[in-house]
């Protein structure tokens, strides 16, 4: 599946790292990002991913992070090439 | 330091901890933490001095883990704060509330390869709950106090502050942060209903509660749902000592070394009432297989591991202490306790073994037999963990500590010098093996150093036992740099540290030994050569049910 979220992020120099970080390790792959900085100290993130995995194993860990405030659900559709999942331990 | 007075950033570190209660830290000085720990001196916080960063910070999670506290350790830059990335991780996956302080070079020289500069901030993305480093001196105490919030609350963890040296010798005006109260999340009472009628309509049963119930606080809670509705229950790792272990329908651990009567009983329940747990594979073995016929009513206060592995019926995020009572009553279950005893009789452990070496599960289980009633039992990683987890038991879940999550061999020897420091009353006993002791065997320094008077009980088989047993039954014997019997004299050792001890290889001489360790003024080192034939059983076999456990009979040689 392709997901399209938008997050708002708190405007700290790691929190790209981090969202990357942990959008990696739960097996989802970024293909679009565009991000800009708010002048009210938060910074909002636009990014396509995609996955074969549910999109909740992405956006609940997502949500933990201390500096994302918010992890909006812009669209999912069907993708048209599948990747691999991870193996599964 | 009069009100008003600027106080450097160092001294302000001190002084945070101290308004948090931390009474003592664990750490190892270097260069770029210098200032912090010239701030030390004199200060109402103690420091105990380990003489490895990993030692340092086990002992602050063996302190956290015994006292529910949040433990604090220091380390400098570069190669100390990377030899803390371990104890992170160890506290990360076992949830423990945890804030390691690190030393950072100056500001200036960030990002210049400086001596001992590592990105500490971008290596512990992976490795903690959240983490920080401190560029504006204004910014410090709101900062720690901040991580001290973050470490404890909702579901706990490590939290690390990297503080550069400028920051610590600078001057700042101390001034406490207000803090907000995170409310827990609600629970919707729709849910709570949708649970409470699951549980109603269930014929069998079965409660699976994990280290979450601990952390929570929700001991009491937990017992009491037990009691009124008398469902029969089984535990993770981490949950041993949520339940009374004498409690009838109690059936211990789970899993892939778990007891048959808990394995096969979770396997024919129709509901799991999953507590403060995670389906880890060490529990679930196949997941597909898991439970199959069962609904699930998973609870815990992280939202993240509802559903993550196996999608639940009815899921609530929330604190345990007010949804266990809430989804508590009376049940009608007699024919389902009636065969979960028949399952707990059937495959009750049998502690008869032949021949004059010495059986490590019965002298575990005659360990706890003799434990006073205020005790911590730390142990390290591998076949003696299991053992522990199978053959002892534990009035509470703080009172068992053992490396579940990331398995780390070395955890034992320094969690139980934090325990100890914790709980300086508790009988403190830390059980090892011959392969993990040997990972922070440098932490009996800081036994002689304090004259902790922790019992140290070494099981010692001569082997890398767990790896050995896995090569014995899945890699067709071929024995793979798994033979130990290289080992020091552990007794000799010891008495290098001052540390008296006695080597016993026989059972007749089992229970003077056990007393000597017990009734010793001080630490003390009980090396026990075991019969290295014995292995852990039953096992589950990677990638089987846990239907499908293997028995000693079947593999045995």
């Amino acid at each position: 599946m392709i997901y399209n979220l938008a997050l708002t992020l708190a405007q700290q120099p790691e929190v790209v790292e981090r969202v990357l970080r942990v959008t990696r390790h739960r097996g989802f792959k970024v293909t679009e990002m565009d991000m800009h900085l708010g002048d009210n100290g938060t910074t909002r993130l636009g990014m396509v991913v995609e996955s074969d995995r549910a999109l909740e194993l992405l956006s609940h860990q997502l949500n933990k992070l201390i500096d994302v405030t918010e992890c909006e659900v812009l669209s999912a559709k069907p993708a048209a090439t599948r990747y691999p999942q991870h193996a599964s331990a | 330091m009069e009100q008003g007075q600027k106080i450097r950033g160092a001294d302000a570190v001190i002084k945070a901890l101290a308004a948090h209660g931390v009474t003592t830290v664990f750490g190892y000085p270097g260069g770029a933490i210098m200032p912090i720990y010239d701030a030390l001196v004199g200060a109402p916080v103690e420091h105990l001095l380990s003489r490895h960063e990993q030692g340092a910070a086990f002992a602050a999670v063996g302190y956290a883990r015994a006292s529910g506290k949040t433990g604090v350790c220091f380390a400098t830059s570069g190669p100390g704060a990377t030899n803390l990335v371990t104890v992170l991780a160890d506290a990360l996956l076992d949830s423990v509330p945890l804030v390691a302080i690190t030393g950072q070079v100056s500001t200036a020289v960030i990002g210049t390869d400086a001596f001992q500069e590592i990105d500490v901030l971008g290596m512990s993305l992976s490795c903690t709950k959240h983490s920080f480093m401190v560029t504006d001196v204004d910014e410090l105490v709101p900062t720690l106090y901040r991580a001290f919030e973050i470490a404890a609350s909702g579901r706990p963890g490590p939290v690390l502050v990297d503080i550069p040296k400028d920051i610590q010798i600078a001057l700042l005006d101390y001034k406490a942060p207000l803090q907000a109260i995170q409310p827990e999340p609600e629970v919707e009472s729709s849910q709570l209903d949708a649970a409470r009628a699951l549980i109603a309509q269930a014929q069998r049963p079965m409660l699976y509660v994990g280290g979450g119930v601990g952390m929570a606080g929700a001991v009491e809670q937990l017992r009491g749902f037990i009691d009124k509705t008398g469902m029969p229950s089984v535990a993770t790792l981490k949950g041993l000592g949520s339940i009374a272990h004498d409690h009838p329908g109690y059936l211990g651990m789970l899993g892939m070394h778990g007891g048959k009567a808990a394995n096969l009983a979770v396997q024919e329940c129709d509901l799991l009432l999953v507590v403060g747990a995670r389906f880890d594979d060490r529990v679930t073995g196949r997941l597909a297989s898991f439970a199959e016929h069962a609904k699930v009513v998973h609870l815990d206060i992280d939202i993240a591991e509802l559903g993550k592995l196996r999608r639940p019926d009815v899921a609530m995020a929330g604190d345990l202490r007010q949804i266990l009572p809430a989804l508590t009553q009376p049940l009608e279950i007699v024919p389902w306790l009636a065969e979960v005893a028949r399952l707990k009789a059937q495959h009750a452990w049998s502690y008869d073994r032949p021949g004059d070496l010495i059986f490590a599960p019965k002298l575990l289980n005659r360990l706890a037999a003799k434990l006073p009633e205020n005790s911590v039992v730390a142990c390290d990683v591998g076949q003696h963990q299991m053992w522990v987890a199978q053959h002892m038991w534990f009035r509470r879940p703080e009172d068992h500590l053992s490396s579940a999550g990331l398995g780390t061999m070395g955890f034992g020897l320094p969690a139980a010098i934090g325990a100890k420091v914790a709980r300086p009353d508790a009988c403190v006993v830390a059980v090892s093996g011959d392969g993990s002791f040997m990972m922070n065997v440098q932490e009996l320094t800081t036994i002689k150093r304090r004259q902790i008077p922790l019992k140290i009980l070494l099981i010692d088989n001569q082997k890398l036992g767990m790896v050995k047993q896995w090569q014995q039954l899945f890699f067709e014997e071929r024995f793979s740099e798994t033979d130990l019997s290289d080992n020091p004299d552990f007794v000799t050792m010891a008495s290098a540290f001052d540390i008296p001890g006695r080597t016993i290889t026989q059972v007749g001489e089992v229970e003077s030994a056990l007393d000597e360790l017990l009734d010793a003024k001080g630490p003390f080192l009980l090396h026990v050569r075991i019969d290295e034939a014995h292995n852990v059983w039953p096992l589950v076999p990677p990638g089987a049910s846990n239907r499908d456990m293997m028995d000693e009979m079947e593999k045995q040689t």
